[in-house]
């Protein structure tokens, strides 16, 4: 009997066996303007030598599962002979699911699981309440936590005591990577060079140059200045998939304040897009989305936490998603929170080794616990009992 | 591969900006409030756009199957009995609106999708000019953008403000 854990985001699948690591595959599928007929599945964009205006078909929208077609075709691909060889009739799966997730996407879910794959039990579990069982886990005298996690379609914050998910906390921002990288494809486009259709180019701009501010109108400042003393400046050499196969930023001793280079390559100059795109994150009002950032909602869903456990929440912030990858952004949450908090609470924000992967890590803890048995439905009782046994068991 | 654009930072626009500003500003065209809340709405939901180029694959023919396709037509004659296949068809079909109105949290009490929403902000609003992203000072009259400076404005005026259609 093995089990499988999959987180199953929006942006990609954490998946592999409790008893192995975790890989982290794009959840969708692409096509390329040269390959003109196929249509390539998760990690298969490896074998598109050039990905520049590369499509994108996700199964997700707006954080929710809508699309079952390329859902399957993606889940085929990990669970077939390709990856992970499933045996579905001696394999549990622990799954995740969003927030709030639709009732009938669960039915779609419990019905794929039991009826077409065959999985021989499973548990479907959000992927903050697994990150909320790996905190614990490592820190078992902590009596609560607060889960940020922030990822491709919106950012969840959740307060959890004793491993109990708190609901009346549960606030999310509608802001993620993906609308990051819609953003920072916009201003690029509108200031400088026209990248509307290098969603793939951009996103990994991002990742490679933007980080979150520690003193915003300062670095707006500084992002003004002219030649070296503006620190924040970088040109950034965009890839051409045949002698430059990857972006990267220009070193800084290479750095020509003119932005003329001799090599020929083409080149973006990045100022105030650096940490004005995470800010996002911070200040989604800056964008025209009339939401609270992340500091002030985390303080605002504690508040409505009982007076006891409130300390217990401040001193166990744990940072979960791909967003919280960004230089800065663990300083900042803490700075934030700070001065929205009486002095007397103590504040602390845990930022893990691999925020992608905690919730997967949680998952492979859960399987490896005594509980897990009890936790899962079985196929037998799945296929007696049907989609109510799965609302009886699952806390989605 | 790359496509430059060449509307900013060149003096041709401060240039193009003194004749904007040679007009008589009560002449300028104003947007109403709906207008301007369309503008942004439409902006936003850009940001949740997944492509903004065509399916490289639409412009094949045909024969080539596509996704997100169905098979709408095999419902003629007599009627099938409704196997699983079918069952998913009709919920493949559903997009997240359509899911959610399903949901009906209308009725619902405690927690859910709806209520989960962060609230607006009780901070004050921050204002970055629309051309380059810094700070900002000033708005302009006719379509409520802000900008910084008189470079940005001209910039403004001729690309975007009162041309950008809804
Ligand atoms: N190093 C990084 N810096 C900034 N953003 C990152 C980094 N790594 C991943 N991301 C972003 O995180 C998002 C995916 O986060 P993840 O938690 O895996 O999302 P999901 O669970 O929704 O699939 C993407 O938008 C990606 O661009
Ligand atoms: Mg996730
Ligand atoms: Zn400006
Ligand atoms: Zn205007």
């Amino acid at each position: 009997m093995t089990t499988l854990v999959l987180d199953n985001g929006a942006y990609t699948a954490k998946i592999g066996y409790s008893h192995d690591t975790v890989s982290v595959i794009p959840n969708c599928q692409f096509r390329s303007k040269t390959s003109r007929l196929k249509t390539f599945t998760a990690n298969q964009l490896d074998e598109i030598k050039d990905p520049s205006g590369l499509f994108y078909i996700l199964p997700f929208q707006k954080g929710y599962l809508v699309n079952w077609d390329v859902q399957r075709k993606v889940w085929d691909h990990l669970f077939g002979k390709e990856m992970y060889k499933v045996d579905f009739a001696d394999t549990s799966i622990v799954i995740t699911e969003p927030y709030f997730n639709f009732t009938s996407i669960q039915e779609s879910m419990n019905e794929i699981l039991f009826e077409e794959y065959q999985f021989q039990a499973a548990l479907r579990i959000n992927a903050g309440s697994l990150s909320a069982h790996r905190y614990f886990q490592e820190n078992s005298t902590e009596l609560c936590c607060v889960v940020v996690d922030s990822g491709f379609s919106f950012t969840h914050i959740v307060p959890y005591c004793r491993g109990k998910k708190m609901k009346d906390g549960i606030c999310r921002i509608n802001v993620g990577g993906k609308l990051l990288t819609n953003h920072l494809k916009e201003i690029i486009s509108y200031r400088q060079l026209h990248v509307m259709d290098e969603t793939h180019v951009i996103n990994q701009v991002k990742e490679d140059v933007c980080y979150v501010s520690q003193h915003f109108y300062k670095d707006m400042e500084i992002a003004q200045l002219k030649g070296e003393e503006n620190t924040v400046m970088r040109d950034y050499v965009l890839p051409d998939f045949s002698s430059i196969k990857k972006g990267f930023c220009k070193p800084l001793e290479e750095m020509s304040f003119s932005g003329k280079y001799k090599t020929g390559e083409q080149i973006l100059r990045l100022t105030n897009e650096r940490f004005a795109v995470p800010e996002m994150l911070f200040h989604p009002s800056d964008v025209g989305i009339q939401e609270m950032g992340i500091p002030e909602a985390l303080v605002n869903s504690i508040s409505n936490m009982p007076e006891e456990m409130k300390p217990h929440f401040f001193k166990n912030i744990v940072l979960t998603g791909g967003n919280t990858h960004f230089p800065g952004f663990r300083d900042r949450l803490y700075k934030d929170v700070r001065s929205l908090t009486p002095t007397d609470f103590q504040v602390s924000v845990v930022q893990p080794q691999n925020p992608i992967c905690y919730a997967w890590e949680g998952g492979q803890l859960l399987a490896e616990n005594p509980d897990f048995e009890e936790m899962v439905v079985t196929r037998e009782d799945y296929e007696e009992n049907g989609h109510f046994i799965c609302e009886e068991k699952f806390d989605i | 591969m790359y496509c430059k654009r060449s509307a900013k930072y060149s003096p041709w626009m401060l240039h193009r900006y003194s004749l904007v500003r040679s007009q008589d500003p009560n002449q300028r065209r104003v947007l109403d409030s709906a207008t301007r809340q369309r503008r942004l709405n439409r902006q936003l939901e850009a940001l949740e756009k997944d492509n903004f180029q065509d399916d490289p694959h639409a412009s094949l023919p045909p024969l080539i199957k596509r996704l997100p396709q169905f098979d709408e037509n095999n419902e003629s004659g007599k009627r099938r009995k409704k196997t699983r296949g079918d069952h998913f068809k009709q919920r493949f079909r559903k997009n997240f609106q359509t899911l959610l109105e399903e949901e009906d949290l209308s009725v619902s009490e405690g927690p859910n999708y709806l209520t989960a929403c962060a609230e607006p902000s009780k901070f004050p609003q921050r204002h970055f000019c629309a051309v380059c992203g810094f700070p900002s000072n000033y708005t302009c009259v006719s379509c409520g953008a802000r900008y910084c400076c008189v470079r940005c404005l001209g910039t403004h005026h001729e690309t975007r403000c009162l041309k950008w259609t809804v």
